[in-house]
């Protein structure tokens, strides 16, 4: 490699450097214990797919230009210089992980696996080598961002059509106004996603709540944070914090995608108003009384898979359950689950590429714990969980149904 | 030759190794406060008992080694206390301490059995290390460590053990003040090698015990031993 990519690289991982990153990077006895704790692994046992596995390829670098001993006496610490085939590992490392964090609960310094393929994405970013995929629809979701006035009338027009689809679904005499926008001082401001189902179902739920929200311009998803281009995942991140700022709401509502729910919640440090998931507010309707649900409406077994994101990134475990429990007649639990949950393979982003055959693979676990579970159905409350579980009941002919928990709630209030 | 050699081990290199184990922590710990922080935070749900509670639970008892693989945990947990007794023991040998003597024994508690389950441990991580799938995570570091410390203990134990047990200690009974002395010497920095210690028949394990203490001092901060601090931080991070 030349040497002026060479350096350009060395200056991305000094970038990356912050107090986690030094410390995880250090850490490592590679004892093996997170070894087999990925469901990638699982799925694909090779090395590469482990997560102490992915670590080291970013550690053979990191060693190779930032410490003494990888410089002089590289084969110590295994250190290696970036080549072709290094970035190549690299980008096998990082965007076949979901991001899940299974593995940092299982390792016994808690190493955020994560945290340092951040450093691979960025380094891909750098050469060139990131999935296109990711890098448009992160660039698109920028432009939107710079321009969001030339979008407005635009979206205005579509959400107008939805709100004849709340009307029907919560009975309304009229659909004007049931999907509001740009109201200054609501207590909510909702994020949803790019599809109708993400708004009608919400927006059927804050009305029958009688409550007072405003829908978002933007989509919550980041796909700067999939992609690792931490400028753009900021500046992403930050349309819509700076939305919230400009309404005065006092709480955003992040619709069912685990990511753009825990961005904002943990990783944007501390904000002016109070960041939600959609789940823990529909739990919130019901235990205050604002919201009813048909009860015991689900009458085949039912199971509730935990998007990494909203459980053991989010701490969200309980509400979500009740939820469900009250429109199932055969609710059953996943095993293991919450904080132990197998991640379904979709995460990180993964959904969006072209790797449908790797992601039916590092399925497996998953197919294998709703299978046990007995379950014909399969509810969750991320996007991208949705979408992997549907892959993985087509791709092993499970014939499982998957249900979002948004749609589910949406569809049987009690009006 | 091997005269100065052994004066070189176990005077300069010894204020090298502590010197370089300080220093090189007091280096670490700063790159990473100088180091910019993360607006967010690391969380991992549930977060089980408080802040502090919780992050000297998870650091020190390592309970996600023991739902993992609980054999495994055994001996980390065995490892690590044995270490702390043996931290202990080298303390007694620098001077009388009332809150180890709390139990009353001769100098380094439990009489041996402390420096064979380190060597036991040790032995085993080593070749854990040559199993699947260990072998292939495994960097040349991570062997030479084990081989340094397997024998420190070594050489540690054989000094202890001939002492206390076999005719060949019981003939040339070492007083502890024979190191006290030495090691008093050098906190005091008025080192001096007495001939108390250069005529001990055993005087070529001791240097070679202090030779490998050194090099495993040496190492501890910048290699992969920092774990033993930066687990706190990572820790933390994870309850935050
Ligand atoms: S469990 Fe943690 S310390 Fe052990 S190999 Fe995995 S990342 Fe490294
Ligand atoms: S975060 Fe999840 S996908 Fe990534 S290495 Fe860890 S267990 Fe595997």
């Amino acid at each position: 490699m030349e040497r002026e990519k060479v350096l350009e690289l060395k200056q991305v991982i000094g970038k990356k450097l912050n107090r986690p990153m030094l410390y995880y990077l250090d850490l490592c006895t590679r004892c093996g214990l997170c070894y087999d704790t990925c469901h990638v692994y699982q799925g694909i046992p090779k090395k590469e797919y482990s997560p102490v596995g992915r670590a080291e390829v970013v550690r053979r670098v990191f060693r190779k230009y930032f410490k003494p001993a990888g410089k002089f006496f590289p084969w110590w610490g295994d250190a290696h210089e970036f080549d072709e085939n290094l970035m190549e590992e690299l980008r096998e490392a990082a965007f076949s992980c979901t991001g899940c964090r299974r593995c940092t609960m299982f390792c016994p310094f808690g190493i955020d696996m994560p945290y340092i393929l951040g450093i691979a994405k960025e380094l891909l970013i750098a050469y060139g080598n990131a999935p296109e995929e990711l890098v448009m629809l992160a660039d698109s979701a920028v432009e939107k961002g710079k321009s969001i006035d030339m979008f407005k009338e635009g979206f205005r027009g579509v959400i107008k059509d939805l709100e004849q689809e709340v009307q029907k679904l919560i009975g309304a005499s009229s659909s004007d106004g049931l999907i509001p926008m740009d109201k200054k001082g609501a207590n909510i401001l909702f994020v949803g996603l790019s599809g109708a189902h993400s708004i009608i179902y919400p927006a059927a739920i804050f009305n029958a709540a009688k409550e007072d929200w405003t829908l978002s311009y933007f989509e919550a998803v980041n796909f700067g944070y999939f992609a690792g281009d931490s400028e753009k995942s900021n500046f992403i991140a930050n349309r819509i914090i700076n939305e919230a700022k400009a309404l005065g709401v006092k709480e955003i509502v992040i619709v069912e995608c685990g990511t753009a729910y825990r961005i904002p919640k943990f990783l944007m440090g501390p904000l002016p108003f109070k960041v939600s998931s959609i789940v823990e507010v529909i739990y919130r309707y019901i235990k205050e009384g604002r919201i009813k649900i048909k009860q015991g409406i689900v009458s085949e077994p039912v199971t509730w898979h935990d998007p990494c994101q909203l459980g053991r990134n989010g701490g969200i475990y309980e509400q979500p359950r009740e939820i469900l429990q009250i429109m199932a007649n055969d609710y059953r639990e996943m095993n293991p689950n919450c904080e132990y949950n197998w991640c379904c393979g979709g995460g990180g982003g993964l959904v969006a590429l072209d790797n449908e055959e790797f992601r039916i693979k590092s399925g497996k676990p998953k197919k294998e714990q709703i299978e046990k579970s007995g379950a014909t159905m399969v509810v969750t409350a991320c996007e991208n969980c949705h979408l992997q579980l549907s892959t993985i009941s087509q791709g092993y002919n499970m014939g499982v149904k998957v249900e979002s928990l948004t749609k589910l709630v949406g569809e049987n209030l009690i009006i | 030759m091997l005269g100065y050699l052994s004066y070189f081990i176990l005077i300069p290199m010894v204020y090298i190794a502590f010197a370089t184990l300080i220093f090189g922590l007091i280096y670490k710990f700063y790159i990473i406060w100088k180091a910019p922080a993360p607006a967010g935070t690391g969380a991992i749900f549930p977060k089980k008992g408080s802040k502090v509670s919780g992050l000297i639970y998870d650091a020190m008892l390592v309970p996600m080694a023991y739902t993992k693989q609980k054999g495994f945990w055994f001996i980390i947990m065995f490892f690590h206390i044995a270490f702390f007794f043996l931290f202990l023991g080298h303390l007694e040998l620098i001077a009388d301490f009332k809150f180890i003597q709390i139990i009353p024994h001769r100098i380094f508690l439990g009489g041996g059995l402390v420096g064979i389950i380190l060597m036991l441990a040790t032995l085993y991580f080593l070749f854990r290390r040559f199993g699947t799938p260990y072998r292939e995570i495994s960097i040349p570091e991570d062997f030479v460590i084990l081989l340094v410390l397997f024998f420190c203990i070594l050489f540690g134990s054989i000094l202890h053990l001939a002492e206390r047990y076999s005719d060949w200690g019981a003939v040339l009974r070492v007083d502890a003040n024979v190191y006290r002395n030495w090691l008093q010497s050098l906190i005091w920095f008025k080192p001096q090698l007495s001939y108390t210690i250069t005529e001990l028949s055993h005087f070529t394990i001791l240097v070679l015990h202090v030779l490998f203490a050194n090099i495993f001092l040496m190492m501890f901060p910048f290699s992969k031993m920092i774990h033993s601090v930066f687990t706190f931080l990572a820790h933390y991070r994870k309850r935050n």
